[in-house]
């Protein structure tokens, strides 16, 4: 399948230009909290040696004099939305896979557009100028992105054939896997992708376990990653501004209350409820805090989603105090049906695992068993899961 | 109800998942798998990957194998492995 990589280079820092700006005159960190973890989201292209994902004391090592901003992922994600809506009345296969990142699906495009120029310019013009997309079309999703990423801003690459001899000279840090998986690369003096595809999958796989094998698909220009267009569903978005921060659970969940009443009124009368909420803080430091909270059953009411809802909250520590609280309920859903049983059904496990004990007993052994991973790293395949008696 | 059995979990009440099938494997002059026996006598079109795994040689049963995904003529694609000790072949999804 031919694919379209749109890419947005330092999409976080072109989304703060847009707010802020100023923000060109001089070199910005974007930073981001991964647990206790501080990590580089994005910087201003004139820092050298920073990568994504790297810690921020070591960013801030090579460059202590830069401006710290904490990332606001939640406008970063409305920008790239937007651009991906606009993307989707070009082409009905768009993946928007990273923020910055764009997948478009290119099968059967040609008909509607009847080249590939009159496509890219398609594109183009769906993507703000201020983004400087770059463009590349490729046989799978990664020679797309590495053709995207040779490309000159606001033109298109294609990377179609003698891609061994493109790939040969690349360096390694270009792959898509782990930062330490990269590190380990060089270590090993494998510093091209021409050097990492010469050799044998087993000790690759050895080394740097599943990713091992993928690093080695990947040298050789082969990327199964299939393509995984967006799914439009309905989600509606509640935010509200704190009266004063606050680190209290309870003003937190006031406001929750208040914003899930608000959203229940739009779809409550349609007879549906909450089957997923994306529930967002943003604290007086800028800093953000966000969690995907499921339900098993969807919420049909105010009172069974905050009580989830606060479940999670009080389990999981804010990054500071609160001035901002959101959410997205991208998962509306109706319940589903139930036989009623007539007598209680308190303490149905124990009563399933009494009458598995009673099959066991009249069959003479184990007859229900559930998978239990044991060693999954192990190289040995039968080593890796166990079947394990229900009843234990 | 029926009373507990008082039985308690042993080692040898966890079964092992995915195991090597043992498989008829006729190998060519080099030694690569050229036919395997499923259902019926098939000829291997293509040999995608090989890779060798050698673990556990402290052991009394080590074990060294050498695993070979392959293409049938049929088109479907099998994951073989040879115990370089017992000399033998087996199928097996890695």
């Amino acid at each position: 399948m031919r694919i379209l990589c749109v890419l947005l280079p330092h999409f976080p820092i072109n989304c703060e230009k847009m707010k802020h700006h100023d923000l060109a005159s001089h070199p910005v960190i974007i930073t981001a909290a991964v647990g206790s973890q501080k990590l580089v989201m994005d910087y201003s292209p004139e820092l050298q040696g920073l990568q994504r994902e790297m810690p921020l004391q070591q960013a801030l090592s090579l460059h202590g004099t830069a401006e710290l901003i904490h990332a606001d992922i939640p406008y970063y994600v409305s920008v790239f939305n937007k651009i991906l809506d606009a993307l989707d009345e070009r082409s009905p296969l768009v993946e928007g896979a990273d923020l910055g990142d764009i997948y478009i699906g290119l099968d059967g495009l040609q008909l509607l557009y009847g080249s590939d120029d009159a496509l890219v310019r398609a594109v183009s013009a769906a993507v703000p100028q201020i983004f400087e997309a770059r463009l590349g079309i490729g046989e799978n999703k990664f020679m797309s992105w590495l053709a995207a990423y040779f490309s000159i801003p606001g033109s298109c690459k294609i990377l179609t054939r003698d891609t061994a001899a493109f790939l040969k000279d690349l360096n390694c840090d270009l792959l898509p896997v782990s930062l330490k998986s990269k590190e380990k690369l060089h270590q090993f003096g494998l510093h091209t992708l021409g050097q990492a595809s010469a050799l044998a999958p087993g000790p690759l796989q050895a080394q740097f376990g599943p990713e091992g094998l993928r690093i080695r698909e990947l040298a050789n220009g082969r990327d199964a990653t299939p393509l995984s267009p967006r799914l439009i569903e309905e989600t509606i978005e509640e935010n509200t501004t704190l009266p004063s921060v606050t680190a209290l659970l309870e003003v937190m969940l006031v406001a929750v209350e208040a914003m899930l009443s608000h959203a229940f009124t739009k779809f409550e009368p349609k007879g549906m409820g909450i089957r997923s909420v994306n529930l967002w803080t943003r604290s007086w430091m800028g800093e953000h805090w966000e969690k995907t909270i499921q339900f098993k059953e969807p919420a049909m009411n105010n009172r069974t989603a905050l009580s989830r809802i606060k479940l999670i909250l009080e389990n999981s520590p804010q990054l500071g105090l609160i001035e901002q609280i959101g959410m997205k309920i991208t998962g509306l859903g109706r319940p589903n049906g139930h036989q009623k049983s007539l007598f209680t059904s308190v303490r149905a496990r124990d009563n399933l695992l009494e009458d598995v004990k009673q099959l066991e007993f009249r069959l003479g052994g184990p007859q229900l068993y559930r998978i239990k991973e044991v060693e999954p790293w192990s190289r040995i395949p039968e080593r890796r899961y166990a079947l394990i008696p229900l009843s234990r | 109800m029926v009373a507990d059995t008082g039985k308690t979990l042993r080692a040898d009440t966890a079964k092992p998942v995915n195991l090597p099938e043992p498989l008829a494997v006729e190998e060519d002059a080099d030694g690569l798998p050229a036919f395997v026996k499923l259902k019926r006598r098939q000829k291997i079109t293509a040999v995608e990957d090989c890779w060798r795994i050698d673990d556990e040689w402290w052991r009394s049963e080590p074990v060294s194998r050498l695993y070979y995904a392959v293409i049938l003529a049929s088109g479907q694609r099998l994951v073989l492995s040879k115990n370089l000790i017992a000399n033998s072949w087996y199928r097996q999804s890695y």
